[in-house]
């Protein structure tokens, strides 16, 4: 593990809008993905955790603080040796693949804008990426709507690795699909951190997801992290935050008489 | 648990008739359930949501649903024409569906939405029907009655929107609902809050529930029974406390492939499909 950490991120704020239509959608967040490490970003709907992740990738201009990369600071628009590094991975791979296009052009079209090999070694590389995800050559011409949900999003994550970057941004990569599906692609990110040693960054709204996959987390409510915690401590149920031991035992299942002593986190 | 069973269903087939193949999305499902919860899970495509409709009537062509039986309270719905079917529908069976921004009529006000589906099975005036509707605001939990009543879909959160859609399904008192994934569109806490009005109101009311969801784990800790379905068939029934003493493979195979909090596993049991569970169909 070298020294340089993956992702260091000083006081990051992003607010959208001005004035009374201001919505300060992440507010002052820091934190550090060690290489190698896989970190987890948690929390409802509206806390900013995709936007976090988003930030990161240049995708929200309204991003302001300190974000640097294996330590090299990320300003204005990101250049092509940032996407040769950085990769996302998004949650609906029905969106997030262009439906008149075939996996094969999918899979090469980062090739081509990073001008990478000629026509034989593109075709080779694609057919090595399919096999890592899984997928048979018989895949390459075949179309998004002819691949099932878990099949897209190999083809996803394919298209992600084909510059062989070094951290994947993943946006709710399993939530689109059924659990038995979820499995396997879970089981094949873990996979592919393994031997090609990578760093993640998974958002998700699901805690057994982020316990499984992550070392550590962080707990985000309404823009702000309510607290950073290793992946342990989530297994024997010992947050320090009262909002995560709510969102903790909301997750084990329908208790009803839990539910009348949950509180509204502001 | 159950006297004369509220909902009969025996050999039910839905099927739908395409260009070129006919898909046979429910094959066989035979269930009878009383005034209990019963919840039905599955993954995508088991036929668990169209089985819910099929209930209501509310399979258009190019689909066609058959069966032996489909009794409900001593009413067979196989035979029964419109008319009937209006009545049941809203009135003794209501459905929650998974998203209240598609539900909810965007432009009408959500408590006039409330008051309509009162109106609609029982004989009262609009005043009569405005203060059983703002009742029933206050029984699913909504702090300021009045101003929801005026407000419209597109101003309420979804938690707050699938309360309304709670109230306007339970309103006419109906004997039988069923909910569609009516959580899965929203954040874990504000669903467990969703489902214990729900829970109050069908024990306080003596209804009967059918929760269809793909979550095992959710519907283990909330139902009575669960059916789990696969392709179109019931794999097995269980006592909801009993899950995890499941015995059919599909059944073990979708409780292994979950992720854990409290376990510490390096890869995820993977599910092998047995061709042979396209033969069989268990009966409730």
């Amino acid at each position: 593990m070298s020294e340089i950490p993956a992702v260091d991120v000083r006081n990051l704020s992003v607010t959208f809008g001005t004035g009374r239509e201001a919505v300060r959608a992440v507010r002052d967040v820091s934190f550090t993905v060690r290489a190698g490490e896989t970190y987890g970003l948690v929390g409802e709907s509206g806390s900013g955790k995709s936007t976090v992740l988003r930030a990161l990738t240049g995708l929200v201009p309204e991003a302001r603080g300190d974000m640097r990369i294996f330590g090299r600071p990320l300003t204005g628009t990101r250049d092509f040796a940032f996407y040769r590094d950085v990769q996302m991975v998004f949650q609906d791979p029905y969106a997030s693949l262009h439906p008149r296009r075939t996996i094969d052009s999918t899979l090469t079209e980062p090739l081509l804008i990073h001008r990478i090999g000629d026509r034989r070694e593109r075709a080779e590389r694609v057919l090595a990426m399919l096999a890592a995800v899984g997928l048979g050559p018989e895949f390459r011409f075949r179309y998004p709507h002819q691949l099932s949900g878990g099949q897209r999003q190999r083809v996803a994550i394919a298209r992600a690795l084909m510059l062989e970057p070094k951290l994947l941004l993943l946006d709710e990569p399993t939530s689109a699909l059924d659990v038995s599906i979820q499995a396997e692609v879970l089981n094949l990110l873990k996979r592919l951190k393994r031997e090609r040693g990578l760093t993640y960054v998974l958002v998700s709204h699901n805690l057994a997801v982020v316990a499984h996959m992550c070392e550590r987390l962080a707990v985000m409510n309404r823009g702000r992290f309510v607290e950073e915690l290793e992946v342990e401590d989530l297994r024997r149920g010992t947050p320090k935050e009262a909002y995560t031991r709510q969102l903790l035992e909301a997750s084990m299942g329908y208790d009803r008489e839990r539910i009348d002593s949950f509180m509204t986190f502001e | 648990m159950t006297d004369a069973p509220l909902l009969e269903i025996e050999d039910l087939h839905v099927d739908f008739h395409g260009r070129t193949r006919v898909t046979h999305a429910v094959r066989g499902l035979s269930l009878g359930m009383g005034r209990e919860k019963i919840g039905i899970v599955g993954e995508s495509g088991s036929g668990k949501s169209v089985t819910g409709r099929a209930i209501l009537g509310l399979i258009r062509p190019p689909g066609v649903v058959r069966a032996k039986r489909m009794v409900f309270d001593g009413i067979d719905l196989l035979s029964a024409d419109g008319k009937t079917m209006r009545g049941i529908r809203g009135g003794r069976i209501s459905m929650i569906m998974q998203d209240p921004k598609y539900s909810l009529n965007p432009v009408m006000r959500v408590g006039d939405q409330i008051a309509e589906a009162y109106v609609m099975h029982r004989r009262v005036s609009r005043r009569e029907a405005r203060r059983r509707a703002l009742e029933m605001l206050e029984a699913v939990k909504i702090r300021d009655p009045e101003r929801v009543y005026r407000a419209y879909p597109h101003e309420l959160s979804g938690g707050m929107g699938q309360r309304v859609m709670i109230a306007m399904m339970l309103i006419p008192e109906p004997d039988l609902l069923i909910a569609d994934e009516p959580t899965s569109a929203l954040d874990v806490t504000v669903s467990m809050q969703v489902l214990a009005i729900m829970d109050d109101l069908v024990s306080s009311r003596g209804m009967g529930l059918m929760f269809i969801s793909h979550d095992l784990n959710l519907v283990a800790s909330f139902c009575d029974r669960v059916i789990i379905m696969y392709a179109g068939r019931i794999m097995e029934v269980c006592e909801a406390s009993r899950l995890h003493e499941a015995k059919h493979p599909y059944t073990r195979g979708l409780l292994a492939s979950l992720p854990r909090i409290d376990e510490r596993r390096e890869y995820l049991e993977v599910l092998r499909r047995d061709p042979a569970w396209l033969e069989e169909g268990g009966h409730v």
